[in-house]
């Protein structure tokens, strides 16, 4: 309502702009409007004067310009006399009215409505911070937090409360980045430390690498009943190729568990996995817990794609910087099961030509394939 | 609210700027007072309004408001409070809003002040000025609206381009507004002459006042420009013909050319068709090197956005303006009366050379700008036109003008007398020479061109100087009476004598800058010294630094002479984080008029960076000079006869005149 209110204010202001000068008598204004060159011409005369005086110009050239400028001030003067007395006509007049009464307002008003934003609300970034934190979205806290944090760098409690945050909306670098900081500034704490080595996980699209190994067998020595870092351990026993050894940790893992903890599919899963088909002594990039998790609640075409993605992303690594001979077999299965065979059948002939020098590998490779009735 | 609130009264300016180009005109043509007197109070409230909307632009910068997309797209919230407020024009919206500001200003000015113009006059000049501002405010909503909302704002915006993060933004491109818009309102008074078929002396001493008001802020624009470049580019060099900085110049040639036969039709009521269609054709300029930065057909740091659509209105706006007033002007100057008639060796002879040679270097200017802009379109054939072109037609043009500077105020009017005007330049000509054989004594022969450009230089200032000297006739008054004499000089006269004088001190930084310059690019390890110019400078070390919003890898150099420390520097090489973009920041140590000039390369690997080492004498003297030039504006703008107009009490008058003359 205020928006509106000021709004016709201005517009009025606006249009008294106009209304008034229309409104004033003729009178005042038409003396001496005229006499505007009369003055010029007069000026330039006195100008003469006083060049001629100083000795700038001689007698003659003030003459001659004294004649010339005078021919030009009574030029002025005559058209001065010969003018009409700029009277106004009421019909244009009223014309001039109308246009400021109700053009411009409609005008203004109307163009405004097409190009603005009526009623959107101005939205200062220090307005938006500041605001009750019940009313503010997620990206607002966490871009307030991270203001805190950039004053107070040595705010551990702060890093720790980010981090989760960071980890949920993706970004799991930042997230390992922050779990740094709150176990640098306040101490290893064994939650913290699985945390982070899950953000690493997450943030090397599942590969547990050897910051997140780390940070997992701290977080292990500090805590041996923990689950969470051994299962993390366990599958990077499984990456790092140690079969034997991961298929041990998994079956310790299982043995304490309880039946209904949301991991144990994940990690029957693995260890069947292990157990089942693979080679001994490759390494192998499995998808993460949490991708696996995921798989399962999602829809049946939305895991199909899931699976081809990843199918994809194999392939495409293998094409480009090769890999071991279970990472192929890894993906000629993965086509047969797509039930995808031409695929297959091109991944065999790739692997063919890749381990050429290598006829123990190929021959697994091979072995693996006709298998699957390749 | 408040966002939305600038947004209307942008609108409403806009609205009220079609009042403003009608209702004038209409009223003078119908020979209507009432209608006429609009203009006055409209065109302040017009400016009014504007500058409302400008203001709720820098206040939603200043609180970056991220629901406004001109805000997210050149602002950050780590940006230092006055990047964000100069971030209101550092973008295509804003500096356009910037522009449209200072159109309207001009108008309201001459509403303000214009008191002494005939009403049928200044109603159709703010008339025309309303067709401008119209036109450029409904460019402004309709493909540039600096007021587009977002209903999602995010938190944290793009950043302004790191070049641009400088204090010389918040200075330059205001400058070079004023300047280049101020033009408009000669252009406007220009097309109102002609329209109300009045041209005359007293139309060139109106218009007067305006085209120094305009031509003042250019030359400072520029030079602000220059400099500018100068130490934020980190080459080294302070001119770059590059075509956005010749947009500025051309403006700035005619402009100047525009002055100087304004001076003559103001005198002599002479030169009256080539006045008027150098005010349009100054105008034209500053329009066509908008539309030049503006459409995107350059590329370069100004070229905020490449939008096709802004190339199309802009061109639209250029060839109606453009068009239609040289199509008016070829209508109406036929009926332009001869004016005064004057002798080759005048004082309008040498006004007319002066016009000659600048519209010549204009010129030159425009074909090499606009030459490879052409033959890319049309023959997609990509060449580029740089200094050597520029040096060889712009500067043999410049020395015959240069030579004939000194010539011109002591020339008089319609009959003027070579030799004895030659006499009273006898000392300057004598102190040029004396010049020229010292630079050679201390140079050597191996550069001639550098003494003499020296001798020109001194000859221009010196000249100036005779000119007061002469006028005031200190040798045959005595001083006390000179003195008298000096003070009692119309301020024009001193006006013209400043400016000529500041133009030999740019000439003289430019010959020296350029010939005598002494340049090092070294690879220097920490401890490291280079020898220049009598100058050791070493390098310390580079260590990283944090600022708000970059990162830099900071250099520290000692400079000594005779092993005495006399100053130490520290250029930098800064990364803009949101942008991820570099910029160097160039050390400067000012000694006298001169300059050492240290710029950081890449770093190697081992602590070693590349250095470029410049000493360029008296360079400073190229801004200093320009400075001076707009002092001289200034000066000849406060003269005391341009105000007059409302008749003052005869009494008075008489007094003043009286005073003048002693």
């Amino acid at each position: 309502m205020l928006f509106w209110i000021l709004i016709a204010v201005l517009t009025g202001v606006a249009a008294l702009s106009i209304l008034v000068p229309l409104s004033r008598s003729d009178r005042a204004r038409t003396a001496g409007t005229v006499s505007a060159d009369e003055a010029v011409y007069r000026e330039q005369l006195s100008a003469i004067e006083s060049e001629f005086e100083r000795g700038l110009i001689d007698a003659e050239a003030a003459e001659a310009a004294r004649t010339e400028t005078g021919r030009r001030l009574l030029a002025a003067h005559d058209r001065r006399a010969g003018q009409a007395d700029g009277a106004s006509r009421g019909g244009r007049i009223r014309t001039a009215q109308v246009l400021a009464l109700l053009g411009l307002p409609v005008a203004a008003v109307g163009l405004y409505l097409v190009l603005g934003a009526p009623g959107q609300p101005d939205l200062p970034l220090a307005q938006r911070l500041n605001a009750p934190a019940e009313q503010q979205s997620l990206e607002v806290l966490v871009a307030r937090v991270e203001r805190h944090l950039e004053q107070n760098p040595q705010d551990g409690q702060g890093w720790s409360v980010i981090a989760p945050v960071y980890l949920s909306l993706g970004r799991a670098q930042a997230s390992a980045k922050a779990y740094a900081n709150a176990l640098r500034l306040l101490g290893p704490r064994q939650d913290w430390l699985t945390d982070m080595g899950e953000a690493l996980t997450i943030a090397n699209q599942g590969l547990v690498t050897a910051d997140a190994r780390s940070a997992f067998e701290k977080a292990a020595a500090l805590d041996a009943s923990a689950v969470k870092p051994r299962f993390f351990l366990a599958i990077a026993l499984g990456q790092e190729g140690k079969t034997a050894e991961a298929i041990a940790a998994w079956e310790t893992l299982l043995e304490n568990a309880d039946e209904t903890a949301a991991w144990v599919g994940a990690a029957r899963q693995q260890l069947a996995g292990l157990r089942g088909n693979q080679p001994a002594g490759a390494p192998q990039r499995g998808p993460t817990q949490e991708e696996v998790a995921a798989s399962q609640d999602m829809a049946a075409e939305d895991r199909q794609a899931m699976i081809k993605d990843m199918v994809a992303g194999l392939a495409g690594r293998l094409g480009a910087e090769g890999g071991s001979a279970a990472e192929w077999t890894q993906l000629i299965r993965a086509y047969m099961v797509l039930g995808e065979r031409e695929k297959a059948e091109t991944a065999l002939a790739e692997a063919e030509v890749a381990y050429e020098g290598k006829p123990e590998d190929l021959s697994l490779i091979k072995d693996a394939a006709s298998q699957l009735g390749l | 609210m408040i966002v939305e609130l600038g947004h209307f009264t942008l609108v409403l300016a806009f609205v009220l700027t079609l009042v403003q180009s009608t209702v004038p005109l209409w009223g003078a043509l119908s020979r209507d007072d009432r209608l006429m007197a609009v203009a006055p109070p409209v065109s302040v409230m017009t400016f009014l309004l504007v500058l409302v909307a400008f203001l709720v632009l820098t206040v939603a910068y200043i609180s970056s408001d991220f629901s406004v997309l001109n805000v997210i797209e050149n602002s950050h919230s780590a940006k230092p409070l006055i990047y964000k407020i100069s971030g209101v024009w550092g973008n295509h919206e804003g500096s356009m809003l910037l522009w449209v500001l200072i159109l309207v200003f001009f108008a309201a000015l001459v509403g303000l002040f214009g008191g002494n113009l005939p009403t049928d006059l200044r109603a159709v000049t703010l008339a025309v000025q309303g067709w401008v501002s119209a036109g450029f405010i409904l460019f402004l909503l309709a493909t540039s609206n600096p007021f587009t909302r977002v209903t999602n704002p995010p938190l944290e915006g793009a950043d302004l381009n790191p070049i641009l993060q400088d204090i010389g933004l918040a200075i330059h491109p205001p400058l070079l507004y004023i300047g280049y818009v101020g033009f408009s309102i000669t252009f406007s008074f220009a097309i109102a002459a002609l329209i109300l078929g009045r041209l005359d002396a007293a139309w060139a001493r109106w218009v007067r006042p305006w085209t120094l008001l305009a031509w003042c802020f250019l030359t400072l624009g520029i030079a602000m420009g220059s400099y500018w470049a100068y130490y934020e580019l980190g080459w080294g060099g302070w001119w770059f013909w590059d075509p956005v900085e010749n947009a500025s110049f051309m403006p700035w040639l005619a402009g100047t050319a525009l002055l100087h036969s304004a001076i003559v039709m103001e005198k002599r009521e002479a030169l009256k068709v080539w006045t008027v269609l150098l005010a349009i054709f100054t105008f034209s300029l500053s329009l066509l090197g908008t539309f030049l930065v503006r459409s995107g057909v350059l590329t370069s740091v100004h070229a905020f956005a490449t939008d096709p659509a802004r190339g199309v209105f802009i061109l639209g706006l250029l060839c109606f303006f453009i068009g239609g007033s040289l199509s008016l002007f070829a209508w109406r100057a036929s009926m332009l009366k001869q004016g005064g008639l004057f002798a080759p060796i005048s004082r309008e002879g040498g006004l007319v050379l002066n016009n000659l040679f600048l519209t010549a270097a204009c010129a030159a200017v425009f074909v090499g700008t606009l030459y490879p802009l052409v033959l890319d379109a049309v023959a997609g054939e990509k060449i580029s036109v740089g200094a050597p072109f520029f040096n060889l037609t712009f500067g043999p043009l410049m020395v015959p003008l240069l030579i004939a500077v000194p010539f011109g105020p002591v020339l008089s009017w319609k009959r003027g007398d070579l030799l004895a005007a030659t006499q009273r330049l006898y000392a300057a000509l004598a102190l040029a020479l004396a010049m020229v054989l010292f630079t050679f004594w201390l140079w050597g022969m191996e550069k001639i061109l550098a003494p003499l450009g020296v001798g020109l230089a001194v000859w221009v200032m010196a000249g100036a100087v005779a000119e007061i000297v002469t006028r005031v006739k200190f040798l045959s008054v005595g001083p006390k009476r000179g003195f008298d004499r000096l003070v009692g000089l119309p301020r024009s006269a001193w006006g013209t004598a400043v400016a000529h004088f500041g133009l030999g001190v740019t000439v003289l930084g430019i010959v020296t800058a350029s010939a005598f310059q002494e340049e090092r690019i070294e690879t220097m390890r920490p401890g490291d010294t280079v020898n220049l110019s009598g100058y050791e400078v070493t390098f310390d070390g580079a260590a990283p630094r944090r600022g708000p919003n970059y990162t830099e890898e900071v250099g520290h150099f000692t400079i000594r002479t005779g092993g005495v420390v006399i100053s130490e520097l520290d250029p930098s090489k800064r990364v803009y984080t949101a942008r991820q973009m570099p910029t160097t920041e160039a050390g400067i140590y000012t000694t006298g008029f001169s300059q050492l000039y240290l710029s950081m390369g890449e770093s190697r690997g081992d602590g070693a960076v590349d250095v470029r080492i410049y000493f360029k004498p008296l360079i400073t003297l190229i801004w200093i000079g320009c400075v001076v030039m707009a002092f001289g504006g200034a000066l000849s703008m406060a003269d005391r006869r341009l105000r007059i107009g409302a008749p003052k009490p005869a009494a008075r008058r008489k007094a003043a005149v009286a005073a003048a003359a002693e």
